[in-house]
């Protein structure tokens, strides 16, 4: 059944390429079979089941360095020949731009562990019951957990084709799964919120129980927090709050950002923009990573990109096109969210490499401070200034432990001093989908209160 | 698309193991979209897609499968898959389903179709207004134009026999502008767009559009930052409805009452608003972004009262949340596409108008702000406290419009600033966005008069947006 799908897609890609090569435009098919699983439960009842299967192909071509693009998810032979007209008139309309091309190849590609059979192997029946486990995890841990607004699994299973006119001829499948819980607590009045997910390239590495337990203790240890006093303390940052921060950077590090002087990283290259104690790094083949594949969305082999290392900025994200206008070559990082659009810069695995210090030591010579769960309207924070005010939960830290909750308090400042003001990192590395990090202590941050 | 044979075999498959209803909803679009950035023609989309999604509800459960293989082989492994999902153990014997067309509201007339305005018209439009913005001067850094369009069949069919047939067009523009005076970075925007063809452009010139919005990039480079702290706020009728959308939309959708996550939940039939205020969910405004002949569950479209002179009357229903209540669907199960389940959800929502002179309610407000535009906005229905971004504002002092503003957010909570709204206007004014919920993207429209409320709270920060109560609308 795999080698049929293979076959099938690559027969309809050669298909569409050669159509295309025969219109004399260099032509790149991408091709995306995807099939994706979710479960949602609810009091142990499954409320939701969703299953899907789709198929859809994307053609760019480029044609006297004009770009054209168009896409389709209707295989008649009909449609087949409108994506390739579609996508060569278009050129004739888009400006030209000497930096459009397509990588060549052939090229080889890593060998990576992306698929787990036992994923697809695994019945109906087991995943629901992964995710009953997570809902009643959740409610057996405190009685104050009063709603489980939403329990799940779900899972997704790509087969990925590109060919292209330079040369390259790339195939491979991946799968991914995982649970969440969103969970709320409530006790005299107060009623707060508290989620967890977990996604995992294997399913053996998931755990429900764990998920169910976490979503719990963080609704629970919320409750009844209250606001804290103003000032400049000390912070520790969970891994998850350092990974939403690490949504900022990777928009800095991009190439596309850096030539259109949209990053503060632009012309920092070779030079210190962070604490000797950060080193920044994507990785496509990470083993275990749910970024982890052989190529990009280009056909270009993934590899690791040290892009930080000991607080020195020493490199950027490319695809294909941004490699093109700097005269470098692309770092695999040409990616698509779909095949509704054409590739563009994006981190595969993007991490923060962790260290070797527990909580508990990053935590014991704080005499006080804050310990951040949650950040809120990340959105708001500007990643061209790299000025960020945003909303922010978690627990006050006294006399190195954590003592009372707090909520409805501001953290500001600009993500150029906090890059520079972390001083310790944990050895507690955890990925949140793409993006991961252990937890950051920072020197002091500005916290808005009482 | 699929004969009517097919269909039925399709849904008896379906509920072959078991489940109360059954259902089949196809689409087949085409779309197109043209983008100007950096002073050229950056990029060009044209897309097609087809695919069939089928739904089966049993007890308490929904099953949903979607594929875009749409031989009969592939409908009726799709079918099979979702029985497998929905089967009880007490499957009984059903009579054959027989399909027959639903009578709705008359078919739209297009007088112009998206597949028949050729891509060099389209961007002779996009580069008229990326000119436009761009000789109002040099302070404006950045223009971003955009126009896309959409022309979709859908055929939705059940196991209570209904066959539905529907043809849509939808069409949007917009554009975007960034200024910069002297470090100062300030942006601008304006978008259009409606259920219709490229006939839209008979009423709205992208060369106004894009005046418009450099002018209030540039414009806003003078604004002085916002005061803080609470304040009389008029929102003036051009602001659009994101406040209505926020402050009761969401919290009257009924699955998110049923669930307990609104706070408009159990107050149905009591003061929930000031009696000057009512709201009304309509899809069947000519022409409106959310506007529809047909939801997305085959119901047709309808005019809803939520809330008559300050009390609460009615929630927004689709099928399930609506057969939960013993009620009748409201028409606004709608879905993002066939790759969805349907929810309940807006369509174009209303703050009817009142009867007060709009420029008397800014006269005899001494002290406060004017909102003349609004970004997005978002609102964490549970507890009711909403946030939405000023993209123009302006102080009032002594009745009259004073400086510009910029950088303000505005909080509040739902049923409090319902209810002190004090003064409406006589005038509407509409907004179009796309309204985000439980990951699907709708089109969406609203509107309101010029009203006042007599106290907002200006600043603050706005809500986490990856809670799961939070419901977000984009305004780009």
């Amino acid at each position: 059944m795999k080698g049929s799908l293979q076959e099938r897609l690559t027969r309809l890609g050669q298909e569409v390429l050669d159509q295309a090569n025969r219109l004399g435009v260099d032509a790149e098919v991408f091709l995306l079979h995807n099939r994706e699983l979710s479960i949602e439960v609810s009091d142990g009842q499954v409320e939701t089941l969703k299953e899907a299967e789709e198929m859809g192909l994307g053609l760019r071509v480029i044609k006297d360095n004009r770009l054209g693009f168009a896409f389709t998810s209707d295989f008649s032979p009909q449609a087949l020949q409108d994506v390739v007209q579609d996508a060569v008139s278009i050129c004739s309309f888009t400006s030209p731009d000497q930096f459009q091309a397509l990588p060549s190849g052939p090229k080889s590609y890593p060998s990576l562990q992306v698929f787990d059979p036992t994923i697809s192997q695994t019945t109906m029946e087991e995943k629901i019951e992964l995710a009953r486990q997570a809902e009643r995890a959740t409610r057996q841990y405190d009685r104050r957990i009063s709603v489980i607004e939403r329990a799940g699994y779900e899972d997704s299973e790509f087969h990925s084709l590109i060919l292209n006119s330079r040369g390259i001829k790339a195939y491979a499948q991946g799968n991914f799964c995982g649970t969440y819980v969103f969970a709320v607590a409530e006790e005299e009045g107060d009623a707060q919120t508290g989620f967890s997910m977990s996604i995992k390239q294997s399913l053996t590495d998931l755990d429900p129980l764990a998920v169910g337990q976490e979503a719990a203790h963080n609704a629970i240890r919320s409750l009844h927090a209250r606001s804290a006093p103003s000032g400049r303390v000390p912070c520790i940052m969970e891994p998850y709050v350092a990974t939403r921060f690490l949504g900022m950077i990777a928009q800095m590090v991009d190439a596309e950002a850096i030539q259109r002087n949209k990053s503060l990283f632009r012309g920092r290259l070779g030079q210190r923009v962070g604490s000797p104690v950060l080193s920044l790094v994507d990785d496509g083949t990470y083993p275990g990573g749910i970024g982890s594949f052989p190529f990009d969305s280009e056909g270009v082999p993934s590899q690791r990109t040290q892009l930080i290392r000991e607080g020195q900025l020493v490199a950027y994200l490319y695809d294909t096109y941004t490699a093109n206008r700097d005269k470098t070559t692309s770092t695999g990082n040409g990616r698509r969210s779909s095949f509704r659009g054409l590739p563009s810069v994006g981190s595969t695995n993007f991490m923060l490499e962790p260290g070797t210090l527990t909580l508990e030591e990053l935590m014991n010579d704080i005499p006080y401070g804050f310990y951040i769960t949650e950040v809120m309207g990340m959105h708001t924070a500007n990643p061209i200034s790299g000025e960020f005010s945003v909303g922010a939960a978690g627990l006050l830290i006294e006399k190195g432990r954590l003592s009372t909750p707090v909520r409805g308090v501001t953290i500001a400042g600009n993500i150029i001093q906090l890059l520079e003001q972390v001083e310790a990192v944990g050895s507690d590395l955890r990925f949140f989908g793409g993006r991961g990090a252990p937890s950051l202590r920072i020197r002091s941050l500005s916290l808005g209160g009482d | 698309m699929i004969d009517r044979i097919l269909l039925a075999e399709i849904l008896d498959e379906a509920l072959k193991k078991g489940g109360d209803f059954a259902e089949i909803y196809i689409e087949e679009k085409v779309s197109t979209s043209v983008y100007c950035e950096e002073d050229r023609i950056e990029k060009i989309n044209s897309g097609r897609e087809k695919g069939a999604g089928i739904r089966i509800l049993a007890g308490g459960r929904t099953s949903y499968v979607y594929t875009n293989d749409l031989s009969r082989n592939g409908l009726l492994k799709a079918a099979q898959v979702a029985g497998h999902a929905a089967r009880s153990h007490q499957a009984e014997a059903r009579a054959p389903i027989e399909l027959n067309l639903k009578a709705g509201p008359d078919p739209i007339h297009w007088r112009r179709l998206p597949e028949d305005v050729l891509f060099d018209e389209k961007i002779e439009h996009v580069l008229a207004a990326n000119r436009a913005a761009r000789e109002l001067g040099e302070e404006i850094k950045q223009v971003t134009v955009g126009v896309g369009d959409h022309h979709k069949s859908v055929l939705i069919a059940n196991s209570d026999g209904e066959l539905i047939e529907d043809d849509r067009v939808r069409m949007r523009f917009l554009v975007s502008t960034v200024a910069e005076r002297h470090g100062v970075i300030q942006t601008g925007y304006e978008s259009a767009g409606g259920v219709t063809g490229w006939e839209l452009l008979d009423d709205i010139s992208p060369v106004d559009m894009a005046h418009k919005a450099g002018k209030l990039a540039i414009k806003m480079l003078d604004a002085q930052p916002a005061p803080l702290g609470r304040m009389p706020v008029v929102m003036s009728a051009e602001a659009g409805g994101t406040m209505v959308h926020e402050a009761c939309g969401h919290g009257l959708e009924a699955d998110l009452v049923q669930k307990g996550l609104s706070v408009y939940r159990n107050k149905m039939g009591t003061q929930v608003a000031s009696p000057l205020v009512s709201v009304i969910d309509d899809a069947t405004l000519q022409g409106k972004y959310g506007s529809m002949r047909f939801d997305d569950e085959g119901t047709p479209g309808q005019k809803t009262i939520l809330i008559d002179q300050g009390q609460l009357v009615g929630y927004m229903y689709d099928r399930l949340t609506a057969s939960k209540d013993q009620l009748a669907s409201t028409g606004n199960g709608r879905r993002e596409s066939y790759q969805h389940k349907p929810i309940p959800r807006m369509t174009n929502t209303i703050i009817a108008a009142g009867e007060d002179d709009p420029e008397g309610i800014i006269r005899s407000t001494n002290q406060g702000l004017l909102v003349k535009k609004m970004g997005g906005g978002q609102v964490n229905t549970t507890n009711g406290d909403f946030v939405f971004e000023i993209q123009e504002g302006y102080l009032i002092e002594n009745g009259e419009i004073g400086a510009p503003v910029r950088g303000a957010t505005l909080t509040g909570n739902g049923p409090q600033v319902l209810a002190s709204i004090d003064r409406v206007g006589r005038d509407l004014g509409y907004a179009i966005g796309t309204c985000g919920k439980d990951g699907q993207g709708v089109p969406v429209a609203d509107a309101q008069p010029t009203i006042r409320i007599k106290e907002l709270t200006v600043g603050g920060t706005a809500h986490d947006e990856d809670k799961p109560a939070i419901y977000r609308i984009r305004r780009k």
